[in-house]
Order: structure tokens, then C-alpha cells, then sequence
């Protein structure tokens, strides 16, 4: 193996790759681009109930249960309705999240000390914040009833209950952002590696001059070093950027070691440019190579636990996962990040990231070296 | 003017290149069938069983019975009965579970003796969606069980009978059930269109420059209208075809049926699908490379479509800058007219305003597109 001749490839590698000064600003904003976009987009906290509300009571009592929810910082009523039928086109419209609607007969039947009805009708679209939104409103009917049976029954109310003290660990202002945005680090890494991985070899192909190549005194797996290297180099470069952003722009404290993380990109980028030289060889054209490529990113994506929680999958999906080395980059990435976890606790995923990087990029450059044969 | 003649001569020859290359055709319907199976079978957004360990320092026929209670709703699972909370915290620690609920001793005395009692509950917060509705479920959980423990402190206060003075009847409208599949399924309809319609697109025009057979179709008795319909054709075709699976697997696989008509689905989906194509054809020749094209495809039509139109990432909690920039996302009005059909059964009398304002950004696409080949000389 030549040292010297690995180098004039990746030096050519690198002079194609930044002729065009447009590429140059591609692979600058597009993990920029990304970085703002999780950052600011996938949140989802609730700060706001719309509420639409439809009050037929007009009682001392309908206020107590309306003020109630405004009271409560998170419930907003945006609209007064006046009948069923307004009801029902706030809600189809989606001007409101939820409505609630107190019968006529309310006060009537809590003076009588039976429990009167209040209708709750939450917009189910987006049912994991229709969720949030229902568990919020069942506290506020839970206070209005103990307010209210404290005003039924004024002696000594001293009753024993439960103070549900909840501490939330790891992310305890449940900040979005901290956990999506170290993520992108590892999606980053995995969207450059793949792609241009996989391009720098066909268009040698389509070129025609993988032939020259193969004439030249160049070894395979020369080629191959040559032809990842300059890749590692800009996906290492490009996680160092993206997590000094996560770090000072969205002020995510790494509360683990820096190097885990570094050492943690490596073994990932086994996997990934493997994957990159698989697809290398089983394409012909740059569009078949683009395509493949985003078959095989989805899957990675919406099976790493990356939006979508893994223990809601089925069991048998569940155990796809295991194969998916972007699952172990994000516990690794989020358990240095959040949870300032060490080795001790991460090597489980470090040993799988390394097995499965090992297996997938060997079986590449074997795959690769008979094409070239 | 359009040559008919002409157009059909690009189509056909546009068509060649698909069906040639084989496998990006096949890529191109496989992958709406892997995204459906994808989401509607593995991933859900839903929380329920949340993986939930206890430490009993109390160990009472009381918070047993709490206990059991917590187990028997459908939002907790029990995975483990802990003797104290270091093993408990290592539990969250390895992300073996989410909550671990720590019921302190002397927990019953305190209660029985009418005083309030703490409920230590710890949470993992790594996952903020998850973790939030965790605690609304943990506080809604103990709020109800207060609850039951005023109305039995009044009874036992010898006021027998005493029922809850009002009683919040949750209804949920439109998805009635409360599955994230319902509008997952048909939502992932507006990425799978962007992603046959532009990302293909986004490569055939690069193409012709990256090959130089450009300067040949710039001598050619071609319009540029003509050129563009010509390209547009054959992927309109199998975009179409691709909404067509869509909807049959989302209704024949999970159930996910549509509630208002067939033909405003199909109308708005191809009037959607000819904004994608526009916005694909003109990254290509703005491009004219297909590595750029791909990655500039990528950035302005597959992440939009997914991240800033409604779709699973809710708009009202983006920054006022970014839920401005959702306006101008295609993706926006077809996810507002898919939920429309899907869940709310809306007619045109209500959605029109999306109709429009996607046909209105298909002529702008189109105009662009024309202008820019103009100036490039064809």
C-alpha cells in the first residue's frame, strides 16, 4: 500500500469535489439548514389551548368552571360560541383546539348536589397533542370539583391526599431542542457520508474513467481509501460545526466527554461508508445512486428513535432497529449530551455501533473489490 | 405554441430513460410502499404503557392497592417492583424505563391521618414530547385519585352519597379514537409526492447539461413550454400512480378510509403533485448539476414537506419567523386538504381557499421555469 499515491486521490477527491463553489456552500448550509430546522421546528410543548367555549349556563357556576380554565395559563378561549352549530364549524375550521360546552341545566343539578355534565370535544387530528391537551383538561375539571365541594360542604376540608411531586430528569425544563438538536449531529454525518460516498464512485463511472483508474498502479483498496477519505475528513469537520451550533447557538450543555462523542462519530462512519461503497456497487447512474441512497436513509430515520419512540414500535420492528446503527449513535449522542453518561454505561451501544460498522464495511469493500476484478 | 407532435416526442423519449433505468422506476413505487408500511405499522406517536418502576418504602394494603390502580390504567405499565431508589434511578439511567414512582414510608399514615403525603415521581425528560404527556398522565392519575379520596374523606365525614359536582365528558372529534396513524397515514401522501414529483425531476434537466445533449435539444425545433410538459409527463404519471397506492394500502392494510370524496383527493393531488414537478424541474435548471440538484431537492421540497407543513411537527409552536415560511410550503395546503378529506369530511366549500392557492403556485412555478429555459436560449 502507497501512502503517496492514497494521497493524490484524495487530493483529487477534493479538488472535484470543490471546483464548484456551489458545492462548497452546500456542504456548509445544508447541515446549517437542517440544524435550524430541528431546532426550531420539531417541538412539541404545549404552551397554548384554543379553546372555543359554549356556555348555555350563563350561572355563577359556568363562570367558576370558565374562569377555571382561563385561569390556567395554558387554556386560552379564543372564541365564544353561541350554538351547536358554530361549535361545530370552530372545530371543523380549526380555529380551535377544543371545545367545551356547559349545559343549560349546570347549575340546576350542582345545587342539587348531583353531577351535572361538561362536554369536552377535542380536535383528535394530531391525536398526540389531542393527549396533552385531554390530560391537561381533566386536572382543571378535578380543581373545579374540589372547589366546588369545598364550597358545597364549608366545614373543615383537611382531607388526606397526594402531592405528586414530579422531578424530570436529563432535560428538566423538557427543552425540545436539547433533545432533537444533538441528533442532527449524527443525521448529518449519515446524509453526507451516504450520498457523497456513493456519488464520488459513479460518476467515476459514468465519466468512463473508472477504467483509467483501474489501469493506473492504484490498488482497490487503495481506491477505496482514497475515495472515502476525503468523506470521513468532511463528516468529521462537519460534526465538529454542527456541535459547536448545538453548543453556543441553542446552548445544549454537553454534559459528557467530548471525546466519547469523537470516537463515537468514527465507529458510526464504518457503518455509513459502507453502507455509501454498497450502494457505490449495486448503482449505475447518479440517479439510481440518489434514490437508493434515500431508501436507505428513511428507514434509518424514522426507525432510529430519532422522532418516533422505538418502544411504541412492534416487537418485531423492534428488533429491526438493532440493526440500524443510527439507533445506537443517537442513545450514545444523547446520553453524552443529556444524561452525561460514560463508557461504563454506553459501551453496550459502542460495541454494537463497532460490530455492525465492522461487518457492513467489509462486506463492502468485498462486494467492491470484485467489481473491480 | 405547443406542439403536441413535440411534446409527445420528450415524453416518449423521457419515458425511455425511465423505464431503461429500471431500478429508479421501481425505487419510485417501492418507496411509497415502504414509507405507508413504515408508518402506518411501526411508528406511532402515541403514548401509552409509558415503562414505569416503583419503589414501596411504605408497603401498605393502601399503596398497593395505588399501586395496582397505577398498573391498571392503560397509560402505566409496572416493569418493576424495586427495593430502593438507587436501583430504581439506574433503571432510568440504562433507559430501561421512563418513570420511576417512589411512594415514601409512612405514606398511609400521613393520608389516613389527613394530612397531604408527597408522591415522589421522577421522570426521564430526554424525550420532551414523550415525557410531557408522561406528566400529564401522572398528574391527571393523582389529581383523579384525590378526588376519590375527598369524596370518600366526605362520606366518612358521615355525608353519604356525595357524587362529583360536575363531570368532564371527553369527546375526541375527527379521530375518534386517538391513533396518530389516522392522519400519518394519509399525511405521508404530501412526502411521497414530493419526493417522486421534485427529487426525480430535480435530476433529469441537470442531466441533460452534465451530458452536454442540452446544446442538442437547444437546436432542436423545441419550445420550451413543449420541453418542460414533454419531461413533466412521465413523472406526473407515475406520481399519480404512487397516490393511487397510497390510498388504497392506507385503506385496505390499516383501516385509514377516507370520509369525504374520492375525486377532490385525486384533484388535489395532482394539482400538488404539478407544483412539485415545477419546483423539481426548476432546481434542475437553476442546478444544472444532479449532485446539487439532489441536495437542493432535499432542502426545499422533501424537509419542508415533512417539517414545516403540519404534518406531524405542529406550526403553532414554531418561532413567528419559521410559521411565516410555512405559508409558502406547498406541503402546507395539501396536509390542510388531506386532513380535510381524511378526518374532518370537508367539501370544496371549505377547502377551496388550498385548492387555490396551490394552483396559484403551480402557474408562478411554471412561469419561472419558462422564463429560465427562455434565457437559456430554447
Amino acid at each position: 500500500m502507497s501512502w503517496l499515491r492514497i494521497r493524490e486521490l484524495v487530493r483529487k477527491e477534493f479538488i472535484l469535489l470543490f471546483r464548484d463553489p456551489r458545492t462548497r456552500r452546500v456542504l456548509i448550509t445544508a447541515p446549517l439548514v437542517m440544524l435550524l430546522l430541528f431546532g426550531y421546528v420539531v417541538n412539541y410543548d404545549i404552551k397554548l389551548i384554543r379553546v372555543g367555549l359554549l356556555d348555555q349556563s350563563h350561572t355563577r357556576e359556568s363562570r367558576m368552571v370558565v374562569d377555571a380554565f382561563s385561569a390556567s395559563k395554558i387554556f386560552m378561549i379564543t372564541q365564544i360560541l353561541r350554538d351547536d352549530r358554530e361549535l361545530e364549524q370552530s372545530l371543523l375550521n380549526a380555529k380551535v383546539d377544543m371545545a367545551i360546552k356547559i349545559g343549560p341545566d349546570l347549575a340546576r343539578k350542582i345545587r342539587k348536589g348531583e353531577t351535572a355534565e361538561i362536554q369536552i370535544i377535542a380536535d383528535g387530528t394530531m391525536s398526540n397533542m389531542a393527549s396533552i391537551r385531554i390530560a391537561y383538561s381533566v386536572q382543571i375539571i378535578d380543581k373545579i370539583n374540589q372547589d366546588l365541594l369545598k364550597e358545597l360542604y364549608p366545614q373543615r376540608m383537611d382531607y388526606g391526599k397526594i402531592d405528586g411531586r414530579i422531578r424530570t430528569w436529563y432535560n428538566s425544563n423538557l427543552d425540545s431542542q436539547h433533545f432533537f438538536v444533538p441528533g442532527i449531529v449524527a443525521f448529518v454525518v449519515m446524509l453526507i457520508t451516504l450520498l457523497l460516498t456513493s456519488i464520488a464512485v459513479i460518476k467515476e463511472k459514468e465519466m468512463g474513467t473508472i477504467e483509467q483508474l483501474i489501469v493506473t498502479p492504484l490498488k482497490p483498496t487503495e481506491l477505496i481509501l482514497g475515495k472515502t477519505i476525503p468523506y470521513i475528513i468532511i463528516s468529521l469537520a462537519q460534526m465538529v460545526m454542527v456541535t459547536i451550533i448545538a453548543i453556543f447557538w441553542f446552548e445544549i450543555p454537553l454534559a459528557g466527554s467530548i471525546f466519547l462523542l469523537f470516537s463515537a462519530t468514527c465507529l458510526f462512519l464504518l457503518s455509513t461508508l459502507g453502507v455509501g461503497l454498497f450502494i457505490s456497487t449495486v448503482s449505475k447512474t447518479q440517479q439510481q445512486a440518489m434514490m437508493t441512497t434515500f431508501f436507505f436513509i428513511l428507514p434509518f430515520f424514522m426507525l432510529s428513535g430519532f422522532v418516533f419512540p422505538i418502544v411504541n414500535m412492534p416487537v418485531f420492528v423492534q428488533w429491526l432497529t438493532y440493526l440500524n446503527p443510527l439507533r445506537y449513535m443517537l442513545i450514545i449522542i444523547r446520553g453524552i449530551f443529556l444524561k452525561g453518561v460514560g463508557i461504563d454505561v454506553l459501551w453496550h451501544q459502542y460495541a454494537a455501533m463497532a460490530i455492525l460498522g465492522v461487518v457492513v464495511f467489509t462486506a463492502a469493500i468485498r462486494r467492491f473489490r470484485k467489481r473491480l476484478d | 405554441m405547443l406542439n403536441l407532435r413535440n411534446i409527445q416526442a420528450v415524453t416518449r423519449k423521457e419515458f425511455y430513460h425511465l423505464i431503461r433505468d429500471f431500478r429508479s422506476l421501481y425505487l419510485a413505487f417501492a418507496l411509497p410502499l415502504l414509507l405507508i408500511l413504515l408508518f402506518g405499522y411501526a411508528l406511532s406517536l402515541d403514548v401509552d404503557n409509558v415503562e414505569t418502576v416503583v419503589v414501596d418504602y411504605d408497603n401498605t394494603d393502601f399503596s398497593r392497592d395505588f399501586i395496582r390502580h397505577l398498573d391498571g390504567s392503560p397509560y402505566f405499565h409496572i416493569a418493576a417492583h424495586l427495593p430502593n431508589t438507587k436501583a430504581a434511578t439506574d433503571y432510568l439511567d440504562e433507559g430501561r424505563a421512563i418513570l420511576v414512582i417512589v411512594i415514601p414510608v409512612n405514606w398511609t399514615r400521613d393520608i389516613r391521618s389527613e394530612r397531604v403525603s408527597p408522591l415522589q415521581a421522577l421522570l426521564d425528560g430526554s424525550d420532551p414530547s414523550f415525557a410531557n404527556i408522561t406528566r400529564g398522565y401522572v398528574n391527571a392519575f393523582i389529581s383523579q385519585y384525590n378526588q376519590k379520596l375527598l369524596i370518600q374523606f366526605l362520606n366518612r365525614q358521615g355525608m353519604e352519597q356525595i357524587k362529583p359536582p360536575v363531570d368532564g365528558q371527553i369527546r375526541v372529534w375527527f379521530n375518534e379514537d386517538l391513533e396518530s396513524r389516522n392522519f400519518i397515514v394519509p399525511g405521508i401522501i404530501a412526502v411521497i409526492i414530493m419526493i417522486v414529483g421534485a427529487m426525480l425531476t430535480s435530476l433529469i434537466i441537470a442531466r441533460e447539461y452534465e451530458n452536454g445533449t442540452m446544446e442538442t435539444i437547444k437546436s432542436l425545433p423545441l419550445t420550451a413550454g413543449e420541453f418542460l410538459i414533454g419531461k413533466a409527463i412521465p413523472y406526473f404519471f407515475v406520481g399519480l400512480t404512487d397516490v393511487l397506492i397510497s390510498i388504497l394500502m392506507g385503506q385496505v392494510l390499516f383501516g385509514v378510509v377516507m370520509k369525504s370524496s374520492f375525486w377532490l383527493m385525486i384533484m388535489a393531488s395532482s394539482i400538488y403533485l404539478a407544483v412539485a414537478l415545477a419546483l423539481g424541474l426548476f432546481i434542475s435548471s437553476v442546478t444544472k448539476s444532479q449532485l446539487l440538484a439532489n441536495q437542493g431537492a432535499i432542502l426545499l421540497t422533501y424537509l419542508p414537506s415533512l417539517l414545516l407543513s403540519n404534518f406531524v411537527f405542529p406550526v403553532i409552536n414554531m418561532p413567528k419567523v419559521l410559521q411565516l415560511v410555512t405559508y409558502i410550503v406547498p406541503a402546507t395546503y395539501f396536509i390542510n386538504i388531506l386532513s380535510g378529506l381524511y378526518l374532518r369530511n370537508l367539501g370544496l366549500a371549505h377547502l377551496w381557499p388550498s385548492y387555490l392557492v396551490m394552483i396559484v403556485m403551480f402557474t408562478v412555478l411554471a412561469a419561472l421555469n419558462y422564463v429560465l429555459l427562455k434565457r437559456e436560449g430554447l
